[in-house]
């Protein structure tokens, strides 16, 4: 939709300057402030080893600690989370041939919050992975999730998009269900606010650590996709058109639920439930670029990742000596802007 | 225009379907040879579109062939088989917007490796096709925002995108002004190549076939060359309605003109 090649290129281009702005801006924002230029020369500095006026001795050791190994690895977390979100959003949208669909749509929300509630909860019992204990039952929550989903649209003949829908509500219904009985039943208050303030989402976790597993994941995943855009194109079209286009469309929706479901669960189990992102990112972008996913899945990446890391900056610097879970501010700001739109008529979120 | 170049003979051999113990399409065979335009009517819920839904791969035959020419229709991959066939369905509709340059530019999917991207070629078939269908001052306005006879042109152009050398027509005109009705039946006859379409008017079908299949109850009932097949007596007994048939003075079309009559139940 984008009137020619050279004002996508464009738009790419400057989405690419913003992303490494965006950056920059975020690991210099926050109680600490740091000069935009000390930020470039610091982090300059540490991936390149380019020493521009002496940064390693003119600066203070906690100037760079803070950049180094509190926050340029949060930034980067919310960057790929963001973008792999936003993806998995859109990706969700031409599987499902729905425009209401969002990367949660399998269950995975509920399946990480139940795979959560049990490892907070009964964390001395069910503690077998040591410190990535919360993370790994999120994980298996999701997936859990996600099979059951998977399992119940596919007895019969054919999965079909209803039965999927469904299924992913019945799901969610269950999960949900079974985490508040174990939150009703906890005894222990401390760990029901730690189940509450993980579903809301929040990056503060973020560390070198954990970050190469998330990003070699969102990355592949995103090369896959990105290579698959012709698939999800005549997806849009509908099963039976798909098909008539050379598309086997049960064997592609399948691998593409349980791809995107995997980097759903990675992100949830990393992360919490960041919502919103993946469900408005995706249109939004749609207005600019039109539903061709040629053009749609890389702007809608790059969209997706200085969202968050906006969205993570004003979580962490709204309320001064404190921070909000990002999954509210990304629903706060994400609402109105949803809002707007539904106003506007101009966009037809697909219903036309 | 490279189209029509090569043609292809549609064989279907005893071919059933059913679904949960309701057998839907009951052994039919027949044949569609090269460059001919056949037709498929009878009523609803006779069949017509299960049957074709089989040939265009959208549900499995429980038993018999499918052959075009040497293709294995049951055995081959949908990409196979798109590359060949082209199929205009029912009425169309998608739920996400696309520019009809890009709708049409669809249609060269099936020609596509994973990675590759749209070539000069594509881009000059898809203008020469936009032309055929006299859409070409359309390309860049947004299909949604189409009438349906329009909309339905542009199924057509982005089926003909995928240089098919067979062409099935699931009643494509479906909801179409007759304006619209014989602007796409006009042009698909015009391709020449090979065509079995499902048609609901039955003036239409003897207008543009040159072959009729009758399905009644899944079954073929009867076929031949519409100007004999169709009587008051064939369609009384498949449609329960009497009618005159007569050829028009001044276009040499076959007419069935029908008489009124309060639905007996």
């Amino acid at each position: 939709m984008l009137k020619s090649k050279f004002s996508f290129f464009t738009l790419l281009l400057f989405l690419i300057v913003l992303v490494f702005i965006s950056i920059i801006a975020s690991v210099s924002i926050g109680q600490v402030s740091i000069p935009f230029i000390d930020s470039c020369k610091i982090v300059l500095y540490q991936i390149t080893g380019i020493n521009i006026g002496h940064i390693d001795t003119t600066i203070s050791k906690m100037t760079l600690e803070i950049i180094w190994q509190i926050r340029f690895p949060r930034v980067l977390l919310a960057l790929f989370v963001g973008s792999g979100l936003a993806l998995c959003g859109s990706v969700m949208q031409a599987t499902i041939q729905n425009p209401l669909a969002d990367p949660y749509l399998l269950g995975i929300s509920s399946g990480a919050s139940l795979g959560a509630t049990l490892s907070i909860i009964l964390g001395y019992q069910f503690n077998l992975f040591g410190e990535s204990n919360l993370m790994i039952w999120a994980f298996l929550g999701a997936l859990l999730a996600t099979f059951l989903v998977l399992l119940l649209s596919s007895i019969g003949e054919k999965m079909s998009v209803i039965k999927l829908i469904l299924a992913g509500t019945v799901v969610n219904a269950l999960f949900t269900a079974l985490s508040n009985l174990f939150i009703y039943f906890a005894k222990d208050a401390e760990g029901v606010r730690s189940v509450s303030f993980w579903t809301m989402g929040s990056l503060a976790t973020a560390d070198w650590d954990d970050l190469p597993l998330i990003a070699t994941t969102i990355i592949i995943i995103a090369v896959f996709f990105l290579s698959q855009w012709r698939t999800m194109n005549a997806m849009l079209m509908g099963d039976d058109d798909a098909i008539t286009l050379g598309i086997n469309i049960n064997t592609y929706r399948k691998a593409f639920l349980v791809i995107s479901a995997a980097l759903t669960g990675i992100i949830v189990s990393t992360c919490g439930i960041i919502g919103f992102v993946g469900l408005i990112i995706p249109h939004i972008v749609r207005i600019f670029t039109g539903s061709n996913h040629h053009q749609l899945l890389p702007i809608v990446i790059l969209v997706g990742a200085i969202f968050l890391i906006w969205t993570d900056l004003l979580a962490r610097s709204i309320i001064p000596n404190s921070e909000l879970p990002i999954g509210i501010v990304t629903s706060l700001l994400g609402a109105p802007v949803f809002m707007h739109m539904l106003i506007k008529k101009k966009y037809g979120f697909g219903g036309n | 225009m490279v189209l029509g170049v090569t043609n292809m003979e549609l064989d279907v051999e005893n071919v059933s379907f059913t679904v949960s113990d309701v057998e839907i399409i009951k052994s039919i065979s027949l044949k569609v040879k090269e460059g001919q335009f056949v037709g498929i009517i009878g009523p609803n819920g006779c069949g017509k579109s299960t049957l074709l839904k089989n040939i265009y791969k959208v549900i499995k035959p429980t038993s018999g062939k499918i052959f075009l020419d040497d293709l294995d229709i049951v055995k081959s991959s949908p990409k196979e088989i798109a590359k060949k066939m082209g199929v205009v369905g029912q009425f169309n509709s998608t739920n996400f917007d696309f520019t009809v340059r890009e709708m049409v530019m669809m249609g060269r999917t099936p020609h596509k490796k994973m990675l590759e991207s749209d070539t000069k070629n594509d881009i000059e078939l898809v203008d020469n096709i936009l032309r055929k269908v006299n859409l070409e001052h359309y390309a860049s306005k947004h299909f949604s925002y189409l009438s349906g006879g329009e909309k339905q042109r542009v199924i057509l152009a982005r089926v003909l995108a995928q240089e098919p050398q067979f062409l099935i027509l699931d009643e494509p005109t479906n909801h179409l002004d007759i304006k619209y009705q014989i602007q796409i039946l006009s042009l698909v006859q015009s391709l020449q190549i090979g065509t079995l379409a499902a048609l609901h008017d039955l003036s239409i079908a003897a207008m543009y076939c040159e072959y009729l299949y009758v399905l009644k109850n899944g079954r073929i009932l009867t076929h031949g060359k519409p100007e004999k097949l169709l009587t008051p007596a064939l369609v009384k007994e498949v449609y329960e309605v009497d009618c005159c048939i007569y050829q028009n003075n001044d276009t040499k079309n076959i007419v069935v003109a029908y008489h009124p009559a309060l639905p007996n139940y």
